[in-house]
């Protein structure tokens, strides 16, 4: 993979639907810019879900480097029904030094969550990534897309993380690829890259059929459950 | 206190209704909380009459869920409180008793079952035998107490006081409209002159004592965070129903050596039952019967025990095979066939249950 | 002049600072109605009970006796043990979709029934600990997970006007309030004034609280206040609604 020109402080959020790949993302990125020797905070910010999101990773994401802001489950009397509270630190976090990557839930108010975070309306640097997988139903095709990304308002690119889980090809990513590329030049936004599993990444190569940068991701979360 | 509802025995002739309301009185019931529902609405009209002079208390609540709810209330804060529903009722009061079962709260509940499904009927059923044993979101830890006659009524609401309070287990007592609505004679008594000692209550909240200074605080919940604490803490409450099976489980068997027919019955139904295998029995015939009076915890040891010695298991109910599906769980392993006389929500009579065993015994010849 | 203390006596500190997400309102309430147990000097009688959703997370919040119930059936359970217990001051504290929606029959009866209780509910607009869906008192127009495209009414219904419908159905000697978070002193007095009535055995008594909810609003601090200041406070205006001597605050 082609090395990245990295900023000062990589301030990115991940956003998207349930089982968009968000999440996924956002621990590849944080484990990768952690593997660069760089302070790197991650944020559980998806108060939708989030009992299946970061909290059952904190301690091997703490192994590999990576400072987890997220409740553990264990501290919060009720958390089990899914519990929808805001951890005080994650309201700081930009102040944390070094970089801080956002795992944002998706929901009907979109990227108005980051009113939550002090200073993030303001940061300049902060990019917020849509991630999109075209498997799912609202996310689908070009105009579902545009739909998608103009509801959550605030969005400077946009990350193809089309896959079928288990059955996905490279079919179904190239398509979800030229989807995406669609819909971003629809919105005027960047297609930041194709993220996918890392045994199919190694088949596509560093670029994709239409030149965004392919991101291999290995998978953490389905740990998280079981 | 007011004076004492019962000095000595006393003979009466009454409805089941009101032997549940004079039991409650002798077993020092305190309050009874209640919405009304046919069957049992003659429990609620019994103790609002005898209540005041005894003072005791009532509240009728708006629905079956706060008739629970409320009924939890009284416990935790350390009375004798009871309410009694059926039908419907029960399926409401299903929620608040599964509060009860998670925090071990002692209620008392008397269900009068109807027939269904939804409203159906209001005599004689016995289709809330799942519903009582096993209603809510959890495993069925609770304690169900299923009479035959007026005198059991009385005899085992004043024992379902001192089980809950005991073991701090939800206990019913199941009854059904027949039994809630027909006369006949029963003793009354006061259980403490009879030398059976009420279990005494306690209050979880608003004890002596200042919260934080003088004593810990109650804080008392239902909710957990995670699955293993949860998995805890009902392998504690398992682990205790289970232990106290053997001290609480009831039942009756009759002939239960060497059997060509071992009828299985529970509640009302039982009548029938009893009367069709002693007829049957001095005719010479080998027939006899088991009769579980506790049906959670269920008597599985003492049903295997009869089971084993029989060529045949007949059960007898007024449900479409709720009785039946306990028995064969309990039965599991034992090659003993099993038959079903299962007519849902009406009477059985002696005569049915005799021309059944009959048809069994003519098929085996 | 006597000063407060900071953190109320009866506040259990082992569980501080408590887990409330920064910004709402719970905190704000949880201290008045603690600085008024102390000054009533209730502690040791007083029974707490919490609902389900965020109020649940008050089970421990207290040194005094509490028990967390079921989603709308704190009210029964308060009253069963007011009932049993008179002696003891209960408060039953829930949501809006604990009072207004799956326990409205509960709150509705014990009102006119003249419960001696105290109901203290928290109207945030939304469903918050599932995740921000609608609640009877969401705003029209307002947007939640399920009015994604905001409140129709003419689809998904008016916000419920609980006090006003508590003062309405509730007896002569009920106290009926609405305060919020954003007036503490007000909000203090009236839950004095509630646990006084149920003390006095006057009647039923119920304080409704507008209170802030930034997670699901999703809202930094200046918007939270806007929303409960501005909008709010337009919708639900604060203010004693029925004290018993019939006077209107």
């Amino acid at each position: 993979m082609k090395q990245e020109q990295l900023p000062p402080r990589v301030l990115e959020a991940y956003i998207g639907e349930y089982a968009s790949g968000k999440s996924e993302n956002a621990v590849n990125r944080a484990i990768e810019l952690a593997g660069l020797g760089r302070r790197v905070t991650l944020v559980d910010l998806d108060l939708v879900e989030p009992c299946y999101t970061l909290r059952p990773l904190k301690r091997a994401l703490g192994e590999k480097g990576v400072i987890v802001l997220a409740w553990d489950t264990s501290e919060l009397i009720g958390l089990g029904e899914t519990g929808n509270i805001l951890k005080p630190e994650v309201r700081f976090c930009l102040r944390h030094p070094g970089d801080v990557i956002l795992d944002i839930g998706y929901g009907a108010s979109g990227v108005q969550v980051l009113n939550l975070v002090e200073g993030a309306v303001e940061e300049r640097d902060l990019k917020v990534y849509a991630v999109i997988n075209i498997a799912r139903p609202m996310t689908a095709t070009v105009p579902d897309i545009i739909d998608h990304v103009k509801l959550l308002s605030k969005v400077d690119g946009l990350i193809n993380n089309s896959h079928l889980g288990e059955e996905t090809d490279l079919e179904f990513i190239q398509e979800g690829a030229w989807v995406v590329k669609e819909a971003a030049a629809a919105l005027g936004l960047p297609v930041v890259a194709t993220s996918v599993m890392e045994q199919l990444a190694a088949e596509i190569g560093e670029t994709d059929w239409y030149g965004h940068q392919v991101r291999a991701l290995q998978r953490y979360l389905p740990q998280a459950f079981w | 206190m007011g004076e004492k509802p019962i000095k000595g025995e006393q003979k009466a002739f009454m409805t089941g209704n009101e032997a549940v309301a004079w039991a409650a009185l002798a077993a020092g019931a305190d309050i009874m909380y209640g919405y009304p529902i046919t069957p049992q609405n003659e429990i609620m009209q019994y103790w609002t009459r005898l209540a005041p002079k005894y003072e005791k208390k009532f509240l009728q609540t708006e629905d079956e869920l706060s008739a629970g709810f409320t009924t939890v209330g009284g416990v935790l804060a350390g009375r004798r409180a009871f309410t009694a529903t059926a039908g419907p009722g029960n399926v409401l009061m299903q929620e608040p008793m599964s509060m009860a079962e998670a925090m071990r709260i002692p209620t008392v509940v008397v269900v009068q079952q109807r027939g269904g499904p939804s409203t159906a009927t209001v005599i004689y059923s016995q289709q809330e035998v799942t519903l009582t044993c096993f209603g809510g979101n959890g495993e069925g830890l609770r304690v169900v107490y299923s009479t035959s006659s007026h005198q059991e009524l009385f005899d085992y609401t004043i024992k379902a006081f001192n089980t809950a309070w005991k073991y701090r287990f939800p206990t019913f007592v199941l009854a059904d409209g027949y039994q809630a609505k027909m006369r006949e004679s029963l003793v009354l008594y006061d259980p403490q002159e009879k030398g059976q000692k009420m279990v005494p209550t306690e209050a979880f909240v608003g004890k002596p004592g200042t919260p934080g200074e003088d004593r810990a605080p109650a804080h008392l919940r239902n909710t957990y965070n995670i699955e293993e604490e949860l998995m805890d803490e009902l392998a504690k409450d398992i682990k205790e129903y289970e232990e106290m099976t053997p001290e609480i489980t009831e039942y009756e068997e009759f002939n239960t050596q060497d059997t060509d027919v071992l009828i299985v019955a529970h509640g009302i139904v039982f009548r029938s039952v009893a009367m069709a295998a002693r007829e049957l029995a001095e005719e010479g015939l080998k027939v006899g019967y088991f009769r579980p009076i506790t049906l959670r915890p269920f008597p599985r040891q003492e049903l295997q025990k009869a089971a084993a010695k029989a060529k045949q298991i007949l059960v007898v109910e007024s449900a479409y095979g709720q009785l039946l599906k306990m028995v064969k769980d309990n039965l599991y392993g034992l090659d003993v066939p099993i038959k079903g006389y299962l007519r849902p929500g009406v009477g059985i009579t002696p005569e049915e249950v005799v021309a059944d065993v009959r048809t069994i015994l003519g098929e085996e010849e | 002049m006597k000063v407060l203390p900071k953190i109320p006596k009866s506040w259990n500190l082992e569980t501080k600072p408590h887990k409330f997400c920064p910004g709402c309102g719970h905190g704000l309430i949880l201290k008045a109605l603690g600085q008024v147990i102390d000054e009533l000097g209730i502690q040791d009688r007083v029974v707490f009970g919490c609902d389900i959703g965020c109020s649940l997370l008050s089970w421990d919040f207290f040194n005094v006796d509490s028990v967390q119930t079921h989603h709308g059936r704190t009210t029964p359970v308060m009253v069963g043990i007011k009932r049993a217990n008179p002696e003891l001051v209960v408060v039953a504290y829930m949501g809006d979709g604990g009072g207004y929606a799956i326990g409205s029959q509960h709150l509705v009866n014990a009102a006119t029934r003249d419960d001696k209780i105290t109901v203290l509910l928290v109207n945030n607009t939304n469903y918050a600990m599932t995740g921000g869906q609608m609640a009877p008192t969401t705003m029209p127009g307002q947007k939640t997970e399920t009015t994604p495209y905001g409140r129709d009414v003419s689809e998904a219904g008016y916000p419920m006007m609980g006090p006003e419908m508590v003062a309405a159905i509730s007896q002569d000697g009920a106290y009926v309030a609405r305060g919020s978070v954003a007036r503490f002193r007000k909000l203090k007095e009236y839950i004095k004034k509630a646990l006084e009535n149920q003390m006095a055995m006057r009647g039923f008594s119920f304080v409704e609280t507008l209170s802030t909810c930034p997670t699901n609003w999703r809202t930094n601090a200046e918007q939270t206040w806007a929303f409960l200041e501005d909008e709010m406070t337009k919708q639900y205006p604060p203010g004693e609604l029925k004290t018993p001597t019939g006077k209107e605050g």
